[in-house]
């Protein structure tokens, strides 16, 4: 043993130089790159400047990413791999990593919006001293928002792309750690917004050491971190069992607790209520979107020969995450906590197309993932225009007869409840039922009963929100609503997706379909 | 002394970091906790390294110090800035958000 | 024998380094007179009793050990390039640029917005 870690130490001829593909991995450079350029901002223009120019440049970072993104998605060769095989290029990346660049640019209308103000002037000035008071009067705006945003966009884009487990972890990190800190920073209840950055933190960086020791066991198991490599070593079934069941548990650990499913859950409702909005909704879809694309390439490229190993656990975590997420909702009165449960009921749905390890299961998962994201990033962002004097009105009674108040935008929160239920003509049912079809064809009908029962749990306290909105009467002292133009687009837009992919959703289908064909590189 | 054994004290150490997450107060000591666990796992990717006689291992142990130092700055700051609101750093106060 | 003589430059240049800045300062520096020079030597802060119960520490050191830990561990990235930085090649030093100066970009934050400063 000794001579080959010597032979690799040994003096001798030059170590040839990698062969980085730098276009086909330009939309991580570029978004990183505006990451940093984002710090340089922040630390050479004048404080007056920086939010003028921190928000163009991380629009341009993240439309300049999604435009790249296409541009690879257009060409005939999307199947590859770049960087000496540690990020993977094909269909299904592609597709996801551009599903998280435009979720990331509806989320950064939320957070840019200086009208809502949701971030603390100073995250360093106590709550309710004077410093806080003095920062908040002079309007000063946190821009660091920015550069932490553009680096944990990075991370998400990295994250389903990595086609070997150091990358992914690398990736899972760029992504939590500044998700870890925008958490903490809400203007108002401050305390509640860091009490969730610490839970978040904590669990978080828990979770990560498990998923890291799963890391180690497989690496253990086949000598190699390269995904392929760990399929072709459970092929030839040799090697240690124990290391190999044991990295899948932990490594699965790791990832469901990104996906917030059950058991692995409790962190989500705190973080959801308690981090700013904007973030929140950042969270909801494109940190969701990007834990679901490390989790299906990890289980379609490295574990697909040990299907029969892993089903078994999966189809439980599914059955309590779709039944437990629908029942524990009913009883929340928060409107973002009631949201975050209904975001682990729809981690539920997608496991099913997971379970799937199809290629209609990637397929619909792939839909499902888009048509979500912008459904809750277009919720997210109606809550944060219903205000009142403390910030946002999160409690449900608060929301009594808004309705009567303002009926548009009770009727666009209508709608978008409607589309997680997944009403007919919404992007939610053809979701749900591609998901379910594919299910169905891998034999998992159980898991699809499971499924329309609990949608239809879920729909009783999507239903009651709306009858609390339009049938009861408004407080005196009810919130008003304040749409700024920046938080309106984020509407339309989340509204448009979700309304084109209920009633014309077989362009986005196709596109789906044909970035699973290839499923992953290797 | 054979990898291992190495392998056992890993999982030990690993052991030993998981139950003080669960059992410690201390928002700190639980901290220091996920660190053991992150060295834990450290001393797994080294033994492994030398069972297979590459080098994989040892390198992926030097991004693991790397992510686990950029952990403890984010902690840090986030465990103090709490704390300065709160002057506790137990978890057990960390309350306001359940059920 | 040869082996050795590496170590020895190193050890006479580190020698020769830290005696040299001990003899500059003394030529150099301004010589001042202070009460508190002659006192038992904290690392820098004024002695005193020792509080029950360890006592609390100021906030800044906070700062300074997270600052501490970012910019030292970064720099373990250069421990695998010096080993084979010769077998590397121009890609390897390129690289390890583009590394030193991606630390700078925080460093040029943190001086920046003041995290250097102690009060």
């Amino acid at each position: 043993m000794t001579s080959h870690v010597s032979a690799a130490l040994a003096p001798g001829g030059d170590i040839p130089a990698p062969h980085i593909e730098y276009g086909q991995i330009m939309p991580i450079l570029l978004v990183l790159g505006v990451a940093v350029a984002g710090v340089l901002v922040e630390a050479f223009v004048g404080r007056t400047w920086r939010y003028t120019v921190q928000v163009p440049l991380a629009f341009l970072g993240l439309a300049g990413g999604f435009a790249w993104t296409i541009v690879l998605g257009l060409r005939d060769e999307t199947h590859a791999v770049a960087a000496e095989g540690a990020l993977g290029v094909d269909g299904p990346t592609l597709f996801l990593q551009g599903t998280i660049l435009i979720l990331a640019l509806v989320s950064l209308l939320l957070i840019a919006d200086r009208g809502t103000g949701s971030f603390a002037a100073q995250a360093a000035a106590l709550p309710g001293s004077e410093a806080e008071q003095r920062t908040t009067a002079a309007g000063i705006i946190q821009t660091e928002v920015f550069p932490l945003l553009m680096f944990a966009v990075g991370g998400m884009l990295i994250f389903p792309a990595s086609n070997d487990l150091l990358t992914m972890f690398v990736g899972l990190e760029v992504m939590s750690l500044p998700l870890y800190l925008l958490c903490g920073l809400a203007r108002r209840r401050r305390l509640l917004s860091q009490e969730a950055a610490v839970k978040y933190f904590l669990l978080g960086s828990f979770s990560s050491a498990f998923f890291l020791y799963g890391i180690a066991l497989l690496y253990g198991y086949a000598g190699s971190v390269k995904l392929g490599d760990i399929a072709a070593e459970a092929g030839r079934d040799a090697g240690s069992e124990t290391l190999l069941l044991g990295g899948i548990a932990l490594l699965a650990l790791g990832l469901l607790f990104k996906l917030g499913a059950v058991p692995f859950h409790m962190w989500k409702p705190d973080v959801y209520q308690g981090a700013p909005t904007p973030i929140t909704a950042l969270m909801a879809s494109c940190t969701l979107v990007s834990a679901f694309g490390a989790m299906l390439r990890v289980f379609f490229v490295a574990f697909e020969n040990l299907t029969w190993e892993w089903r078994p656990a999966m189809w439980g975590v599914s059955i309590i995450t779709m039944i437990a997420g629908a029942v524990i909702a009913i009883t929340q009165t928060d409107i973002k906590r009631m949201l975050a449960y209904s975001s682990i009921a729809h981690a539920g749905f997608l496991l099913t197309g997971v379970i799937a390890t199809s290629r209609e299961g990637l397929s619909s998962t792939l839909f499902y993932l888009a048509a979500y994201g912008f459904t809750t990033v277009g919720a997210f962002a109606v809550v944060t225009t219903v205000r009142d004097a403390g910030g946002e009105a999160g409690h449900l009674s608060r929301w009594a007869g808004l309705g009567k108040r303002s009926p548009l935008i009770a009727g666009v929160f209508a709608f978008f409840l409607l589309a997680f239920a997944g009403i007919p003509l919404t992007s939610g049912f053809t979701g749900k039922f591609a998901v379910f079809k594919a299910a169905v064809e891998a034999d998992a009908t159980p898991l699809v009963v499971v499924g329309v029962i609990s949608s239809a749990i879920a729909a009783f306290f999507y239903v009651r929100v709306i009858v609390v909105m339009f049938f009861s009467e408004p407080e005196a002292d009810g919130p008003t609503v304040v749409v700024s133009p920046a938080t309106a687009a984020a509407v339309v837009l989340g509204l448009a997706a979700t309304v084109v992919l209920g009633v014309l959703p077989q362009p986005v289908l196709d596109l789906a379909g044909h970035a699973a064909t290839q499923m992953f590189v290797r | 002394m054979s990898p291992g054994h190495y392998l056992a004290l890993s999982a030990i150490l690993f052991t030993i970091g998981a139950l003080g997450v669960l059992v410690r107060r201390n928002a700190i000591v639980v901290f220091m906790c996920i660190e053991l666990m992150l060295n834990a796992t450290n001393l797994a990717f080294v033994s492994f390294s030398r069972m297979h006689g590459n080098l994989d291992g040892q390198i992926i142990a030097f991004f693991v110090m790397v992510v686990a130092a950029a952990e403890v700055v984010v902690g840090l700051a986030i465990i103090m800035t709490i704390f300065r609101t709160r002057r506790s750093s137990s978890v057990d106060d960390v309350n306001l958000l359940k059920y | 024998m040869d082996l050795y003589v590496p170590i020895i430059v190193l050890g006479v240049l580190a020698f020769a380094f830290a005696a040299g800045s001990v003899a500059m300062a003394a030529v150099t520096g301004p010589k001042r007179w202070n009460r508190a020079k002659l006192e038992a030597y904290e690392c820098g802060i004024e002695p005193t009793p020792q509080p029950v119960g360890g006592g609390r520490f100021p906030i800044k050191y906070y700062l300074t050990a997270m600052l501490f830990i970012v910019f030292d561990i970064e720099i373990i990235f250069l421990y695998p390039w010096a080993v084979a930085f010769d077998r590397l090649g121009i890609f390897g030093l390129v690289e390890m640029v583009l590394f030193i100066l991606t630390v700078l970009v925080a460093y040029a934050y943190i001086w920046r917005r003041g995290g250097l400063e102690w009060d």
